[in-house]
C-alpha cells in the first residue's frame, strides 16, 4: 500500500525569536517493509541551515537553524511511503518466533557477540525509562513465565495494556514520570508503549520505542476528516534467533500496512519528532496535524 | 640535633603502610634523604614560618578551591604543604611508561566505541559497560576528531600499593582539573625552599606546558595559522574556577562561559564588545553533558546550544572531544588487560586495582559473598560520594547495597580494599604519615603524549581517612621528579609561540565586558554609601534623637537621604515605627552590616566582591592581598550580634574600609588595561557616582529651610562628598547653597563635582567600539551628551531660586536633577543593550525532563 502523509508542527510565540537552533526526526526511516519513495521538507521562516544525518539508531535526523527574528515556525513534511507489512506480520507467527521461550530467549542474551551487543542496549535505562519500581515488575511477571513463548506473552500483555489503561489526551504529557502512569492506569500512546518496554526491561527483554503514524479510517460511510490522522507510538520485542517483532498497545493488534515507521530509540526522548532552543523571553504554543492518505 | 630529629618525627612512632619517606626500619629511603636532612635543618621554627610563607602566597595569589555546599563560603583557600614529594626518575621513567601506555590504549578505545565498535562485537567489553554508562553519548557516534587523537588530555590519578609499586586508581579525561594547580605549587614551593630545590635537582615543567599550548594552538581546524582560542569555564562557582582562570592568563586566551559563546551559520563565536568573533579551539573544563543544550542535557547553562553540529562540520575542535566521559569508568578495568592484548599485543605496565565488575554472574556471585571487604563503585560516578565501603556498614545496609546492585548490576565494580602508602605531612610543627594520592597528566604530542613530570599530590585532611580528595578537604603537596643527572636547560617560563588574536578591548567577551562595568559601579556604590553611612552615623551619634529628631531637621534630611540612596525597605522615609532612637540605631545599623538586606552596604560589599570574582582573570597580586584585607576586615562584623554594635565601632570600621576601597580603585587602575576592558570599569564607576551623587543632591538641596538648619545639611553633604576641605579653600566662607553647587555640580576642573565625572563619562563613552563609526551619535552616547551639555548650560542662580510660599523648595533644581536622572538611567539601559545583551537567553522549544 502507498501512502501520502502530512505532518505540519507549528510554533507561535508571545515574543520575537531571534533564532533558534532546531532537531526534527519526522523524516520515516526505510525499515522491513516500508520504503520511502519521496519526501519533501517546508520550513518557515527559511532555515540558514539545514543538514541531515542518520543518529546512532539509523534514524534521519534533520538539523536547522533560523537565523530570522519570527514570532511562528512551521515545518511541514510530505513524505510518501510504501509499505508491504503483511509478509513480515505473518513470519511473527511463525514457530521460529512463536516458539523461543523466555527461558531459552535470556540465555541466548547471555553471550556477548556481534549479534546481540546491539539489541541488549535496549534491555538497559533510558533516559524516560530508568529505576522502574517493582509494581512494573509485577505487572509483567503475570504475563512471562519461564517456558511460556515471548512473543504469546508480550502479546498478552499489550491486550492487558489495551484492557487496563485508560486513553486519556491530556492527562500526561512528555515528562510525566512513568510510575504516574502505571499508578493511574491512563495515558496516550507514547505512555502505553513506555509502560510495555519498561515492562519487558524488568524481566531482562530488549524494547524498543517505536515513532511513527497510523493511519485512522472513518466510518463506515462517512469522508475521512483532513488532520483526524495523529502521531503514533508503539514497541517492539527482540525475540533471540528471530528478531525484533512489533506490538500496539493503544489498539491491541500487531501493526500492519496503516502504521507508518519514522524511527525507532529506546524511548520518546531518543526520536522526539522536533525539539530545540530557542532564543526568546516569551512563551510558544503548539499546533500539530498529521493528515494521511493512500493513494494508488 | 638528636633532639631535633625526633621531634619532628614523633608522630611516625609507628609505621603500618607502605611510608614513601621511611623504611619499616625508620631508616630513609635513598631518594628522601636530601629532603629529610634538608628540613632537618631547617629546623622546627623554620618549617613553620616557611609553611607561613606559602599560606601567605596562595592567600596572595588567590588560589581557591571551591567546595559545593560549603558552609565557610565560595572561594576556599587551597592548601600546600610545605613538604613535597619526590620519587626518583629512574622509578618515575617506568610510571611514565605506563601512564603513555595507558593513555594511547584509552584513546583507541575512545576511537573504536564511537567508531567501529569492534571491542563490543567481539566481546572483549561486554556492551553494558558502554551502553549502561551515561557518559556513553550517542549524539556523538562517529564525530571525528580535528586532531590525530581523541584524548588530548589525560589525567590519573596513582598510589602506592603494599608492593611498592604505583597503582592505578583512576582516569579523569572529561575535564581533569589540576594542571594549573600543579604549576602554582612549583612555583610556590620552589620560591619557598630554593636550596632545596636546587639540591634535588628537580625536572622542571615548563617543557609540558609549552607543548600544551602548542597542542591547542595545532587542534584548530584546518591548521589555520593563529586560531583563536578560549577557555570554558562553567563559572566562578565551579569547583576549580581558580585554575581555569589561572591558566587562561598564563596562555593569554579570553576565559568565557557559554553565555560568551554563539553558533550561527554553522561556526562557533564568541559574543565580543565588537560584535562577533569566530573561535576555533575550545579548551573546556564543562563537562560532556553539559556541553550542548540542543542536543545534551536541555537544562544546561553551561555550554553552547548547537555546540555538537560546529564540531561534526569541522567548524571547531574541543579539547577534549564530547563524549569522552565514557572511559571514566571503573567498569573498563577488568578488561584493560584484554584490551592491552587487543590494540597492542601488551600487558599492561601499570598494576590496576583487584576489580570485579559486577554485570557478569562469578563476579557478582564473589561481590555478594565478600561485600564487607569491598569498595563499591558505580561505573558512571554520578556524583562523588557514590563510593562506599564495604566494611563500615551494618547488617542492614550491607543487605540494602546488595539489593541495588542486584537490580542493576552492571552498573557496579568492586574493589579490594588496599592500604595505600602514606607520606610524611607537615602539621601543628610534626610531620605525620597521611594517606597520598598522586595526579599524573599527559597531554597529545605529535603522535605521542608527553607526561607532566610530577604533578600533584593530594593527602588526606587527617591521618584516619580512607578517601582522599580535595572536595572533602585535604592538603596538596608539590610532586618532584629528581634527577641527579639533569641539566636545566633555561628555557623563558613561557614562550609564547604564536600570539591569539583576540587580546583587543573590540574582542573582549561580552560578559568580561559586563563584569567589569558592574565592578566598577558596585565599586562606586560601595564608596559613596560607605562615606555617606559614615557621615551619617556620626551625626547621628553626636545627636539626642528624643528630643530633636523631627521633621525639617538635618537628621531627618539624612536619614532620608539613606532610604534613597540605598532603596532599603523599611528604611526611614514612610514607616513611622522608626522615629525612636533605639528603632532608628537598629535599622541604621541593619543598613550597614546585614548582608541579607537588600541594599545594605554589606550587601553591596558581597556583590562587588562577586563582580570582581567573575573576573579574577584580570586580577593582580596586589588586588588580591586588599580585597582579603577588605574581607578580613568586613567578615567578622557582619556574623556579630547587631544589637551590640556600637556606632563608634561602625564608623571606625567604615574608616578603615574606604581606605581599602579607595587603594582597590587605585590599583584596578592601574593593574588592568583598557583594551583588558578598564574602560568598561571606568564607565561603571562614575555613571554610578553620578547617579548616587544625584539622588543625594535630589535629598539634601531642594528643600528649603531655616538657615541653620540649612546651613547643617550643606555640611553634612559636604562631608559626605569628601568636599568640606576643598570647600573651604575655595570659598572661605560661610557654606552657602550657590558655593556648594557651584563646587560639587558645575565645577569644570573639580575631579568630585557631577560636571567633571559626565564629562569624564561622555570622553569614556566616546571610546567604545560602536562610538565614532558614523558622524551620528550612538543612542548610548546621546543621554549622557545631553545631560553634559546641559549641567554646561546652567548656572548656579537659576537652580537656587526658590519658588513656592507655603513649602518652598529650589524648584528648578529639582526639575533638573530629575531630568539628568533619567538621562543616566537611559545611558545605563542603552549600553547595556548594545553591548552586553548581544542574544536573549535560550528556552527549550519543549520541555522534557533530563537527569
Amino acid at each position: 500500500m502507498n501512502f501520502q502523509i502530512t505532518h505540519t508542527t507549528e510554533y507561535t510565540y508571545t515574543d520575537p525569536v531571534v533564532f533558534c537552533h532546531n532537531i526534527a526526526t519526522i523524516k520515516p526511516r526505510t525499515s522491513l517493509g516500508q520504503e520511502l519513495l519521496d519526501y519533501t521538507i517546508d520550513i518557515n521562516p527559511e532555515p540558514t541551515q539545514i543538514s541531515e544525518r542518520i543518529d546512532f539508531f539509523g534514524n534521519n535526523i534533520t538539523r536547522f537553524t533560523i537565523q530570522k527574528q519570527h514570532k511562528k515556525l512551521s515545518v511541514t513534511s510530505k513524505s510518501k511511503i510504501t509499505r508491504n507489512y503483511t509478509e513480515v506480520k505473518e513470519r511473527f507467527f511463525s514457530k521460529a518466533c512463536t516458539d523461543v521461550t523466555l527461558e531459552q530467549a535470556l540465555e541466548l542474551l547471555n553471550a556477548n557477540n556481534e549479534n546481540t551487543f546491539t539489541p541488549k542496549q535496549f534491555i538497559l535505562d533510558s533516559i524516560l525509562i530508568r529505576n522502574t519500581k517493582s509494581n512494573i515488575k509485577a505487572y509483567a511477571l503475570e504475563s512471562f513465565k519461564p517456558k511460556r513463548s515471548v512473543f504469546e506473552a508480550t502479546n498478552e500483555l499489550m491486550q492487558r495494556i489495551f484492557t487496563d489503561f485508560k486513553f486519556v489526551s491530556g492527562f500526561t504529557n512528555v515528562s510525566t514520570p512513568l510510575s504516574v502512569v502505571m499508578e493511574e492506569k491512563k495515558g496516550v500512546c507514547q505512555d502505553f508503549a513506555q509502560i510495555a518496554i519498561a515492562c519487558l526491561r524488568s524481566i531482562g527483554l530488549p524494547g524498543r520505542y517505536i515513532s511513527g503514524y497510523i493511519e485512522t479510517l472513518p466510518p463506515p460511510g462517512k469522508p475521512k476528516l483532513i488532520g483526524a490522522d495523529a502521531s503514533h507510538a508503539w514497541f517492539a520485542v527482540f525475540i533471540p534467533g528471530f528478531g525484533w517483532v512489533d506490538f500496539d498497545p493503544t489498539n491491541n493488534k500487531i501493526p500492519e500496512n496503516q502504521h507508518i515507521v519514522v524511527g525507532w530509540g529506546r524511548d520518546y526522548y531518543d526520536v522526539p519528532p522536533l525539539k530545540g532552543v530557542v532564543y526568546s523571553s516569551g512563551s510558544s504554543s503548539l499546533k500539530v496535524s498529521v493528515d494521511i492518505r493512500s493513494i494508488e | 640535633m638528636e633532639a631535633k630529629t625526633a621531634s619532628l618525627i614523633e608522630h611516625y612512632s609507628h609505621i603500618d603502610a607502605y611510608d614513601e619517606m621511611f623504611k619499616e626500619d625508620m631508616t630513609l629511603r635513598d631518594t628522601w634523604k636530601k629532603v629529610y636532612h634538608n628540613f632537618e635543618t631547617l629546623g622546627h621554627n623554620e618549617i613553620i614560618s616557611r609553611q607561613k610563607d606559602i599560606d601567605w602566597n596562595l592567600s596572595e595569589n588567590g588560589t581557591t578551591y571551591n567546595i559545593y555546599n560549603d558552609p565557610n563560603g565560595q572561594n576556599r583557600p587551597w592548601n600546600l604543604n610545605i613538604f613535597p614529594f619526590v620519587m626518583h626518575k629512574k622509578e618515575w621513567d617506568d610510571v611514565e611508561k605506563g601512564l603513555q601506555q595507558r593513555v594511547h590504549l584509552l584513546d583507541l578505545v575512545v576511537k573504536d566505541i564511537y567508531g567501529e565498535r569492534q571491542l563490543l562485537k567481539k566481546g572483549i567489553i561486554p556492551q553494558e559497560v558502554i551502553f549502561g554508562h551515561r557518559g556513553f553519548l550517542r549524539q556523538c557516534d562517529g564525530i571525528e576528531s580535528s586532531t590525530k587523537q581523541h584524548l588530548s588530555v589525560y589525567a590519573a590519578d596513582l598510589s602506592r600499593g603494599p608492593d611498592g609499586r604505583m597503582w592505578m586508581v583512576n582516569d579523569r579525561v572529561q575535564a581533569p582539573s589540576g594542571m594549573g594547580y600543579a604549576l602554582e605549587n612549583r612555583t610556590i614551593t620552589s620560591n619557598v625552599l630554593p636550596n632545596l630545590y636546587k639540591d634535588l635537582s628537580v625536572v622542571d615543567q615548563y617543557d609540558f606546558f609549552n607543548t600544551f599550548n602548542q597542542l591547542l594552538i595545532d587542534a584548530a581546524p584546518n591548521k589555520i595559522l593563529n586560531p583563536n582560542i578560549v577557555v570554558l569555564t562553567p563559572g566562578p562557582s565551579s569547583e576549580s574556577y581558580f585554575e581555569h582562570s589561572y591558566l587562561a592568563n598564563y596562555y593569554g586566551y579570553p576565559l568565557v562561559r557559554g553565555n560568551d559563546l554563539l553558533v550561527r551559520d554553522g561556526k562557533l563565536w564568541m559574543k565580543s564588545l565588537k560584535g562577533l568573533k569566530q573561535v576555533n579551539v575550545v579548551y573546556r573544563r564543562v563537562e560532556d553533558m553539559f556541553i550542548d543544550p540542543l542536543e545534551l542535557r536541555e537544562d544546561s547553562y553551561l555550554g553552547v546550544a548547537g555546540l555538537l553540529d560546529v564540531v561534526r562540520r569541522k567548524n571547531v575542535s574541543i579539547l577534549n572531544p564530547v563524549g569522552v566521559g565514557v572511559i571514566e569508568n571503573p567498569g573498563l578495568i577488568p578488561f584493560m588487560p584484554a584490551i592491552a592484548k587487543y590494540f597492542l599485543d601488551e600487558e599492561l605496565i601499570l598494576p590496576q586495582i583487584a576489580t570485579w565488575w559486577c554485570g557478569q554472574k562469578k563476579e557478582l556471585d564473589h561481590v555478594m559473598a565478600n561485600i564487607s571487604k569491598l569498595v563499591i563503585k558505580r561505573i558512571d560516578r554520578s556524583s562523588r560520594e557514590t563510593i562506599v565501603f564495604g566494611e563500615l556498614l551494618d547488617a542492614t545496609e550491607l543487605e540494602a547495597l546488595k539489593q541495588k546492585i542486584k537490580s542493576r548490576p552492571h552498573l557496579y565494580v568492586a574493589q579490594e580494599r588496599i592500604k595505600f602508602s602514606t607520606v610524611p605531612n607537615f602539621t601543628d610543627g610534626k610531620l605525620e604519615p597521611r594517606n597520598m594520592i598522586c595526579r599524573a597528566f599527559a597531554i597529545a604530542d605529535k603522535a605521542a603524549y608527553k607526561i607532566m613530570p610530577g604533578g600533584l599530590v593530594r593527602v588526606s585532611s587527617t591521618s584516619k581517612t580512607f578517601k582522599v580528595n580535595e572536595q572533602r578537604g585535604g592538603t596538596s603537596k608539590d610532586f618532584c621528579v629528581i634527577d641527579e643527572n639533569y641539566v636545566k636547560t633555561v628555557k623563558p617560563k613561557y614562550c609564547k609561540i604564536t600570539t591569539t588574536g583576540l587580546t583587543k578591548l573590540n574582542d573582549l567577551p561580552s560578559l568580561t565586558a559586563e563584569n567589569l562595568y558592574w565592578a566598577g559601579r558596585y565599586a562606586s556604590r560601595a564608596l559613596v554609601l560607605s562615606r555617606h553611612l559614615r557621615m551619617v552615623l556620626k551625626e547621628v551619634s553626636k545627636t539626642d534623637l528624643s528630643s530633636t529628631f523631627q521633621k525639617h531637621s538635618k537628621i531627618d534630611y539624612l536619614l532620608n537621604t539613606v532610604t534613597e540612596l540605598t532603596n532599603v525597605s523599611p528604611g526611614f522615609s514612610t514607616s513611622k515605627n522608626v522615629d525612636s532612637p533605639d528603632a532608628i540605631k537598629k535599622e541604621l545599623i541593619a543598613i550597614v552590616v546585614d548582608k541579607n538586606k537588600a541594599g545594605s552596604l554589606a550587601s553591596t560589599l558581597s556583590l562587588f566582591s562577586n563582580s570582581f570574582y567573575a573576573i579574577r582573570n584580570l586580577a593582580s597580586t596586589d588586588m588580591w592581598r586588599v580585597l582579603d584585607s577588605m574581607q578580613k576586615l568586613w567578615h567578622p562584623i557582619t556574623e556579630e550580634d547587631q544589637t551590640k554594635l556600637s556606632y563608634k565601632r561602625l564608623i571606625k570600621i567604615l574608616d578603615q574600609l574606604i581606605t581599602k576601597l579607595i587603594a582597590f580603585m587605585g590599583l584596578i587602575e592601574e593593574s588592568i588595561l583598557v583594551e583588558q576592558g578598564l574602560l568598561l570599569y571606568f564607565i561603571g564607576l562614575n555613571l554610578e557616582r553620578a547617579m548616587l551623587n544625584t539622588t543625594i543632591f535630589q535629598n539634601m538641596l531642594i528643600g528649603v529651610e531655616e538657615d541653620h538648619v540649612q546651613y547643617e545639611i550643606l555640611e553634612a553633604l559636604l562631608h559626605s562628598h569628601e568636599s568640606l576641605n576643598i570647600y573651604r579653600y575655595s570659598y572661605r566662607s560661610h557654606i552657602n547653597i550657590e558655593s556648594v553647587l557651584s563646587l560639587i555640580m558645575l565645577n569644570t576642573k573639580y575631579a568630585r563635582s557631577l560636571t567633571f565625572l559626565v564629562g569624564r563619562l561622555k570622553k569614556d563613552i566616546g571610546y567604545l567600539p560602536h562610538s565614532k563609526t558614523t558622524s551620528d551619535l550612538q543612542d548610548y552616547e546621546k543621554g549622557i551628551f545631553e545631560a553634559y551639555s546641559k549641567l554646561r548650560l546652567s548656572n548656579t542662580e537659576y537652580l537656587s531660586e526658590i519658588s513656592g510660599t507655603d513649602l518652598p523648595i529650589r524648584a528648578h533644581l529639582k526639575t533638573f536633577l530629575d531630568m539628568l536622572q533619567v538621562l543616566f538611567l537611559e545611558t545605563s539601559k542603552s549600553i547595556s543593550d548594545t553591548y552586553f545583551n548581544h542574544s536573549k537567553g535560550h528556552t527549550q522549544l519543549t520541555s522534557q525532563k533530563f537527569s
